[in-house]
């Protein structure tokens, strides 16, 4: 449905993005993340064709972005991260100018009324723009990239400065969405992206740094496996059964488990498995388990090994205790 | 044809959402009258002259550059020149639309004159060649200068700013047709005032029209530079994809 090659964008001699090829199938829902000034708007300008890339080609729908823009634009819907309005209209008056400029001719009360309601507008129609909060300022925005009901959906920062009621809105609506269209969208809330995305792109300094699913990533940049078990007993007994297991790379002691009790961090070797023989060796030293599980790295913490790796600096990070 | 008219409708209807409108049409209004009126009084001839002879002056250094400092800085200011320019619409059809708004605009707020040959009319008997002439004149000279303001507009965020350069520009370009400032220019370097007279300056145009004279070689110049204006316009917000 989307498709960026080798796209280059500079402004002057700062590099945007650099050599940046990704391709999104119909109905995903990629999830753009990257620190501040990554490139994340550059890219979503250039696919929305606001801009147009240095060298490189973009195609949206079999479109060419710089050779069709204007079939490209009838395809997206694109809520910059501004949220640019004229604020001294009514929403309705926005809706209805948005509506026509997208030429909804035949459906445009069914559009309309459908956008009100999907977005939640109904009680501020007749209000002024520059009035509203900034949640509501971010539907009628969110609701002028639905009117035209399109396939893609390019959605820069679409949660930012909103409340968590209002995120889980967004959020919800978002998925309800995805049913049948095409999303990127770009955030900087990174659980947002793990709990809507079907896959990631990772970006920093106008380089794609990884693509692919949450766990790809995790996989990535984890170098060994982690398990958290908490048993009632000493901490002697609990060493002595724990050496016998030969996987074991490292103890991590939890310090805060209560007392007696005994709880640490196992990192094990990825590729061999722990599960069974430290299942075997619970039962056979009949250990009354408290917690176990199977600790996953963080999104944030692969998003900061995976940024820092690539501008040439290593992080030391420590594991998160708690599965996803 | 049909996105020239969504955005005019959009664009016409924003001049009357801020009470600036209003009140530098009221402003124009009183001002052109009244120093008309002082005129009147003075020489006692039921024509138009002396109203049409400060009209580039006002128009160029003042209303104009009222007119057109929003069409563009406002976008770029609140950021909607991005929602904009990716509605699937011609470039030159968004320009376009926004130039007719503000020319309707202008023509709405000129009308608020016409009470002038309306009194003229009740008053005398007035020759109406130079007035109707006049009025035609105004109108294209309006034109060409919106579309000196809607160009400068592109490049700016700040209303204000753009009003100053746009004022500037017109301002100079209603001036090296007036009385003795080609001399002057002469007088400097030789030649360059009469050059810019001939051949720049939008008086000397507009004076012709004035006088009931609609030359060819004016409503030429008048058409040929607004639409220059407004296809560099276009072609100014197609580079800044760049």
């Amino acid at each position: 449905m989307i498709e960026l090659k080798n796209v280059c964008k500079d402004y002057g001699s700062t590099k945007a993005l650099v050599d940046v090829s990704f391709s999104v199938k119909k109905g995903e829902i990629i999830g753009f993340v990257g620190p501040n000034g990554a490139g994340k708007s550059t890219a979503m300008r250039i696919i929305t064709t606001y801009t147009a890339p240095t060298s490189g080609t973009v195609s949206v729908g079999g479109f060419n972005a710089l050779e069709n823009p204007l079939e490209v634009r009838k395809l997206i819907g694109y809520l910059p991260e501004r949220v640019p309005l004229y604020s001294d209209m009514l929403v309705s008056e926005y809706l209805a100018f948005i509506a026509s400029a997208r030429h909804l001719n035949g459906t445009f009360e069914k559009r309309m009324n459908w956008v009100i309601d999907a977005c939640g507008l109904t009680s501020v129609l007749n209000r002024k723009i520059e009035v509203l909060s900034k949640g509501f300022k971010q539907r009628v925005c969110l609701a002028q990239a639905l009117i035209h009901d399109p396939d893609v959906l390019i959605l820069d920062e679409p949660t930012s400065g909103l409340d968590p009621l209002q995120i889980i809105g967004i959020r919800n609506l978002i998925k309800e969405l995805a049913k049948k269209k095409t999303i990127i969208l770009s955030t900087h809330i990174l659980s947002e992206v793990a709990s809507v995305a079907d896959r990631i792109l990772m970006i920093n300094q106008g380089q794609i740094v990884a693509d692919g699913s949450f766990d790809k990533l995790v996989k990535k940049v984890s170098d060994s496996g982690s398990v958290y078990l908490s048993i009632k007993g000493s901490k002697k007994e609990f060493e002595s059964g724990i050496k016998s297991l030969s996987d074991i790379q490292d103890i991590s002691y939890d310090e805060t488990a209560p007392r007696g009790q005994t709880a640490a961090h196992l990192y094990y070797n990825p590729k061999a498995d722990l599960i069974a023989p430290l299942n075997e060796l619970i039962r056979s030293k009949k250990w009354m388990v408290v917690d176990l599980q199977q600790e996953q790295i963080s999104l944030e913490e692969t998003f900061i090994r995976l940024t820092s790796n690539s501008s040439g600096k290593t992080t030391e990070v420590k594991r998160e205790g708690g599965a996803k | 044809m049909n996105d020239i008219k969504v955005i005019f409708k959009r664009e016409f209807r924003a001049y009357f959402y801020s009470p600036i409108a209003y009140v530098f049409s009221v402003i124009f209004i009183l001002l052109n009258a009244g120093l008309y009126m002082f005129h009147f009084f003075f020489i006692g001839n039921a024509d138009m002259r002396a109203f049409f002879s400060t009209l580039p002056l006002i128009l160029g250094l003042i209303f104009i550059p009222a007119v057109s400092m929003r069409l563009w800085s406002e976008e770029n200011k609140l950021g909607t020149v991005e929602l904009l320019l990716t509605l699937p619409m011609k470039i030159e059809s968004i320009v376009l639309g926004k130039f007719l708004a503000s020319l309707l605009f202008f023509i709405t707020a000129l009308a608020g004159t016409l009470t002038i040959p309306l009194a003229l009319e009740v008053l005398g008997t007035p020759d109406y060649g130079p007035i109707i002439g006049g009025y035609l004149g105004t109108i294209m000279l309006g034109a060409f200068f919106l579309s000196v303001g809607l160009f400068i507009s592109t490049f700016f965020s700040d209303q204000i700013v753009s009003l100053i350069i746009t004022s500037l520009t017109c301002g100079f370009l209603a001036l090296i047709g007036w009385g003795y400032v080609p001399m002057v220019i002469d007088g400097w370097i030789p030649g360059l005032g009469r050059f810019l007279y001939d051949y720049v300056g939008v008086t000397r145009h507009f004076n012709d029209v004035e006088k009931g004279v609609i030359s060819i070689g004016s409503i030429i110049y008048f058409l040929s530079f607004t639409g220059l204006f407004l296809y560099l316009n276009a072609k100014a917000l197609e580079r800044r994809k760049y």
